[in-house]
């Protein structure tokens, strides 16, 4: 009796083994599994996707937004008759009869027909009734602005696995900003599939996108896109771009460029539409480069405002070469306010002479040449300086009045920044803020790049540039009244080796009121036909645009 | 043996009252989720019919939209700007 007892005690306890290792089996093992598959009888996976962020300007209006708009899609097996329902169905969304037709005829349940369907054409599908056709919402980028600022804001396109992704300007270089967390949610119903109320939605990890807060002050950004393109047609040119600093904190006011594209309907236009030039494009800055050359001298104390030029009574040789002035006319003994004002090449050789190219090199390290501004916008480029060994003393001279030196439009823009701003050099910004979906704003605060130059230096600068707007080339365009700084820049276009006397990139840069600047602008025009010069086509538009600005900021004139 | 008699009428009471308090909360409760359907379809509404509306009002406030429109209506650029500064003097003390 003995072992029987012993056996059926093995018996049970074996059993009670096996039955407690399968029980682990299936509660830890595989919990995680047998809770989806139950999670699946009950309830579906939802993905949450986030709504981006929007883009907003200085005074709150929402420059990118989002929109409404439908994906219409059909169940073939409810259509009865196809060949009427794809001509009607097309006519009305504008797609091709053949690929409706073909969608139709598919042994599916739901076929996509037309994504970003308009509000307007869905009512219009409703309307006409068609069995098995219906809607999901979608969002989709909106810009109430249009064109304006399309390349400093960019665009809304897909990614490789068709989510919604940035690119350019501050939809790409802020989209994961903008984009949010793409969230989950187990929506659980009963029988009849409604939810129930016990365990409605576990969403997990959705998080809207951010929003932006722009320094751009939308009116200015649309005086800036009017009168450039007015200007950009008015002189023929091939290409315009103009951006508008507050030099005091570095946040950009406006920026623009033509030809432009349309973010709404990117996909229509040129690749080479997308990219914004003013930072992504180096170019001879010419005369407009003189100020900061000047600067630098002055500030090094080796020349001042009255400091006579000795070598200006006639062409300047170097080598084999000679440096002319624009127009062929020499002054001996000018100042060195007369070499800005007439914008005398070898009077900025005489300035680059007494620099030297070691100072040169240091003054242009510190203003940020040959080095990216740290912009928030995609795709700067850096304009490369060649290295100290390179230099040969032409090189030097052409320097000085900003031939064979290149940068791009917003290191320049930047480095004039601390002429306007007591020699501080600030970073360009164009989002002054974010905003988290909580309503918490995040605010960035400007950012010095370096002092360059003293106040003094800087002071006696300006000076001398209000002086070359009220007397230069360009004084024919100034505004009466205004103690306005600038400087007008031609630059020739070097062309299979050499210069083509006859394309001209023609600028002018300058900030207003030079003794409490309120904006500092650039304008850049390429190949204007109307003629080669920046005091007659770039100079006209800065101050278009300046005027518009002072009335709208309600800067009366103070002379 | 009255004790036991008490007790057992206690429990079923008990368990009575506690069948009908279930079946009368979950008859309550099968209709909240019906309920809770229509409104989350109310905020759905609620919130596309914002969406459309702040749509319309960005086109409506867009200052293309006001440029075009103004033009259309025959506004035109003030070519002049008067400026009221502060009177000078009218005598200056040297």
């Amino acid at each position: 009796m003995n072992w029987r007892y012993r056996f059926v005690l093995l018996f049970f306890i074996f059993l009670f083994l096996s039955v407690t290792v399968r029980l682990f089996y299936w509660q830890v093992v595989r919990a995680q599994e047998l809770a989806e598959l139950g999670q699946a009888q009950y309830g579906r996976v939802v993905r949450l996707n986030p709504t981006r962020g929007e883009i907003m300007t200085s005074d709150g209006y929402a420059i990118a937004a989002n929109k409404l708009s439908y994906l219409a899609f059909a169940n073939p097996k409810e259509v009865k008759n196809i060949g009427e329902e794809a001509t009607l169905l097309t006519s009305l969304l504008g797609t091709d009869t053949a690929s409706v037709g073909a969608l139709l005829s598919l042994d599916k349940y739901w076929v996509p027909l037309k994504s970003h369907v308009s509000r307007q054409d869905k009512e219009k599908i409703e309307a006409a009734k068609i069995p098995g056709v219906g809607f999901q919402e979608q969002y989709i980028r909106f810009y109430p602005e249009a064109s304006t600022g399309a390349k400093l804001l960019g665009f809304v396109g897909k990614d490789e696995n068709g989510a919604d992704k940035g690119y350019f300007g501050l939809e790409g270089y802020y989209d994961r900003q903008l984009r949010g967390k793409e969230g989950l949610a187990v929506q659980i119903h009963d029988a009849f599939g409604q939810p129930i109320l016990a365990k409605m939605n576990d969403a997990v990890g959705k998080v809207d996108g951010r929003n932006l807060i722009l320094h751009v002050d939308r009116t200015i950004q649309f005086l800036l896109d009017r009168d450039l393109k007015e200007g950009v047609d008015l002189y023929g040119a091939a290409s315009g771009m103009a951006v508008v600093m507050d030099p005091k904190t570095g946040g950009i006011l406006a920026m623009s460029s033509f030809p432009n594209f349309d973010p709404r309907d990117y996909q229509n236009y040129s690749d080479d539409l997308y990219r914004n030039p003013l930072i992504t494009d180096t170019y001879e800055p010419g005369s407009t480069f003189k100020p900061l050359v000047m600067a630098s001298a002055i500030d090094a104390g080796l020349v001042k405002a009255d400091t006579k030029c000795s070598i200006c009574a006639g062409p300047v040789t170097i080598g084999d070469y000679q440096i002319h002035t624009w127009n062929d006319k020499y002054s001996a003994n000018e100042s060195m306010t007369d070499v800005i004002v007439h914008s005398d090449n070898t009077g900025m050789v005489f300035a680059g002479r007494k620099l030297g190219l070691d100072r040169m090199l240091s003054y242009f390290e510190k203003f940020g040449i040959g080095d990216t501004t740290g912009i928030d916008l995609q795709g700067e480029e850096e304009a490369s300086i060649r290295s100290r060994d390179s230099w040969y003393p032409i090189d030097v001279a052409t320097a000085t009045f900003g031939q064979g030196i290149t940068v791009t439009p917003i290191e320049l823009l930047t480095a004039f920044s601390a002429i306007a701003n007591e020699g501080k050099r600030m970073e360009p910004h164009v989002v002054a803020a974010v905003e988290t979906p909580e309503g918490e704003r995040i605010e960035i605060p400007p950012k010095e790049l370096s002092q360059p130059i003293s106040p003094k230096a800087a002071k006696v600068m300006t000076e001398m540039m209000v002086t070359a707007v009220n007397n230069g080339e360009a004084k024919f365009a100034r505004l009466k009244g205004y103690r306005i700084a600038g400087k007008t820049g031609t630059a020739q276009i070097p062309v299979a080796g050499h210069y083509d006397p006859t394309k001209t990139i023609a600028s002018f840069v300058g900030f207003a009121p030079a003794d409490d600047p309120k904006f500092l602008m650039l304008v850049v025009i390429e190949r204007p036909t109307s003629s080669i010069y920046g005091a007659e086509t770039a100079a006209p538009i800065f101050f278009r645009v300046a005027k518009n600005i002072l009335m709208y900021y309600g800067i009366p004139p103070s002379e | 043996m009255k004790r036991p008699t008490y007790l057992i009428i206690f429990i079923f009471v008990t368990i009575m009252g506690l069948a009908i308090a279930q079946v009368s909360t979950a008859n309550q409760i099968s209709t909240t989720g019906a309920e809770l359907g229509a409104l989350q379809q109310q905020v759905d509404d609620y919130k596309r019919q914002n969406t459309i509306l702040q749509e319309q009002l960005l086109e409506a406030s867009s200052l293309t939209n006001i440029a075009g429109t103004a033009a259309q209506l025959g506004f035109v650029d003030a070519k002049t700007q008067i400026s009221l500064t502060a009177p000078v003097p009218l005598a200056l003390k040297q």
